[in-house]
């Protein structure tokens, strides 16, 4: 049996960044820059080799990858993903002085690393490795059930997680704010969508105009975008006392939900019209001989035939909304979008953190919960 | 098999026209944009300032396309061979962590990849490069991946059985078959990096993002609308010259 040279290779970058980088940062507060400490300045020799026991485990199990091998070595992977929290814990007594209130631990390379290269191996374990579907959310909660343990228990002096208890309520409300302009943006782009790709089958000459102002519309860089509204909805809200009134300006929130409905039009024009479009004609023949009529077709064939090519659409305009939304906190729309360029603005990493993580676990979910809805409407069932 | 994917020979100075005018548009722009002064007036009637004037506009645009370029240059050199050596017999197992990563990697915002690479790398140019790069990686290797698998088992069966080796398989057959798949993948690549090096400028990169910047931060709306309208001519050119160069795309 041939070795799975991946997982070699993952353990071995693995072993390489977890000795030779920096694990934490610590500074006594704010201002100052923090200071690396390795993994051998936490634990000392001992615990430096407790660490790598898992790792050296993993690329043996790896030399001869039989299939209760693999099993193993996945456990092995789950294992040192839920004990990263716990030892980031285990870190923060041995490195912060409990002495300075304002001193602060900051995440370094080697744990960045060590995280991703355990999902790495994770996505490569799962493909080998056959679990039923209720192991498989359980693998996924226990690394989350551990960080929420340390979180509650002592993780007080993590860096990012002070950044948070400063601005509670305003880290609460920014994910309100960024979730409720994604959805209108969705919402609002989806019911344009289906009318504009519904007209388009009706006036086919429209279809090619239709796709290439579009298309167009794409291409212009958000940022672009965002500046080329501010000064028409400045000069109309300025015209306009009762569009100033309903909160419409150059800055904010109007400026931003235009141009996420602009960015989100194209994927969800193009998704509804192929969806409504190419629908098998022999199916389409087969309901008509039946003696449908063609709002029944309509109804009963194209649509639910359509319907997941249609979430696809709202699939990707949602992924795209998330990350769009955040560069409409330059506009001042608010968002968690803030954080980020607050945290550029003050060279504070952890507030751009405090941003950036939820943006991209927030992506990851619409993505990961629509294409499970996407798959389950699918007729003829899950493939 | 060369000519089924290269369109037909055609009046070059008509087909090369769009990317030509939006080039020349974008170059008028930058050198005339104090002609336009009158018009930038009417949305800053009160200011004293009308034209950016703290970089000249030709720079900007240079440092911008170098920024995408080096980038892209990278991504393609990086992305390309990535996925040429999991397509290989060597490299296979590979294969599926690779693909998936490049989709999953898809539902990143760019925005979040850029936020990400500063506490690494610091403030300037580098980190919107790193960023870009990483970025710019994923369509083109997903593209490159598709192109490649998509190619019918007979071709690359005949391409054996004409007793061309796994080199010249690569380079006569394989890639030529892709191309249109893989350049797809470049085009969306570097559209995407031409935005994402506008909010770049953010984070101490000198680009054709600053006049956006510095017209929001100063509430100066001409200086936005200068930023906006380059960085929109610039778009638009390259994406038209990438329509050109790619056949049997719809514009």
């Amino acid at each position: 049996m041939r070795p799975n040279s991946v997982l070699i290779s993952l353990m071995l970058v693995l072993l390489a960044t977890w000795l030779g980088l920096d694990a934490v940062s610590v500074a006594a507060n704010r201002i100052v820059p923090g200071e690396g400490v390795g993994v051998g300045g936490i634990a000392g020799w001992p615990g430096v080799l407790t660490s790598l026991m898992p790792m050296l485990a993993v690329l043996l199990l790896a030399w001869r990858p039989t299939g209760r091998h693999l099993r193993l070595a996945l456990m092995l992977v789950i294992l040192m993903l839920t004990a990263l929290p716990l030892w980031l814990v285990v870190a923060a007594a041995a490195t912060v002085d409990p002495s300075l209130p304002q001193a602060r631990m900051a995440i370094g390379p080697a744990v960045w690393i060590a995280i991703f290269v355990l999902l790495l191996a994770l996505i490569e374990l799962r493909g080998r490795v056959p679990l039923p579907s209720w192991q498989n959310g359980l693998l996924y909660l226990l690394p989350l059930l551990s960080l929420a343990l340390s979180l509650m228990l002592d993780l007080e002096p993590l860096a990012l997680r002070q950044e948070y208890q400063v601005r509670k309520s305003a880290f609460l409300t920014a994910i309100g704010e960024h979730l409720l302009l994604v959805s209108a943006a969705v919402g609002i782009s989806l019911s344009l969508g289906v009318g504009l790709a519904m007209a388009m089958r009706h006036w086919p000459r429209a279809q090619r105009f239709g796709f290439t102002l579009l298309n167009f519309l794409q291409t212009i860089p958000s940022l672009a975008l965002f500046g080329l509204l501010l000064a028409p909805l400045a000069w109309l809200s300025d015209r306009y006392d009762w569009l100033a009134a309903l909160g419409i300006s150059g800055i904010g929130w109007a400026p931003a939900l235009l141009a996420l409905i602009a960015y989100s039009l194209l994927p969800m024009v193009r998704n509804t019209y192929v969806a409504l479009e190419e629908v098998d004609p022999g199916v389409i023949d087969a309901a008509r001989g039946m003696g449908m009529s063609r709002a029944q077709i309509f109804r009963q064939v194209r649509l639910p035939l359509g319907l997941p090519v249609i979430l696809e659409g709202i699939r990707i305009t949602t992924v795209q909304g998330i990350g769009l939304t955040a560069v409409a906190a330059l506009i001042g729309a608010g968002g968690l979008g803030r954080f980020i360029f607050q945290g550029l603005g003050q060279a504070a990493m952890d507030l751009v953190l405090l941003g950036a993580l939820p943006i991209l676990i927030m992506a990851l979910l619409a993505d990961a919960l629509l294409a499970a809805l996407t798959e389950k409407i699918r007729p003829g069932g899950t493939h | 098999m060369q000519t089924a994917i290269r369109r037909p020979v055609r009046p070059t100075i008509s087909h090369w026209l769009a990317p030509l005018v939006w080039l020349l548009l974008l170059l008028g722009a930058c050198w005339g944009m104090s002609w336009l002064e009158p018009l930038f007036r009417l949305a800053e009637p009160d200011s004293r300032d009308i034209i950016y004037d703290r970089a000249d506009f030709i720079v900007l645009l240079g440092r911008h396309l170098q920024v995408v370029g080096v980038a892209a240059l990278l991504a393609i050199g990086i992305g390309v061979a990535a996925a040429i050596a999991v397509t290989r017999p060597a490299g296979r197992d590979f294969l599926p962590m690779v693909s998936q990563l490049a989709s999953m990697g898809q539902t990143f915002p760019p925005v979040a990849v850029l936020a990400l690479a500063v506490p690494v790398l610091g403030f300037g140019n580098l980190p919107v490069i790193v960023a870009l790069l990483l970025y710019g990686l994923l369509p083109i290797v997903r593209n490159t991946l598709a192109g490649l698998e998509s190619i019918d088992g007979g071709v690359a069966e005949a391409a054996r059985g004409m007793g061309m080796t796994g080199g010249q398989r690569l380079w006569r057959v394989e890639l030529p078959l892709a191309a249109p798949i893989i350049l797809a993948g470049i085009r969306t690549s570097v559209t995407i990096n031409i935005a994402t090096a506008a909010i770049g400028s953010t984070v101490g990169a000198s680009n054709l993002g600053d006049p956006i910047i510095s017209g929001i931060v100063n509430g100066n709306i001409a200086y936005v609308l200068q930023g906006a309208l380059l960085i929109g001519l610039l778009a638009l050119s390259v994406d038209s010259l990438f329509a050109r160069l790619q056949p049997g795309s719809p514009d």
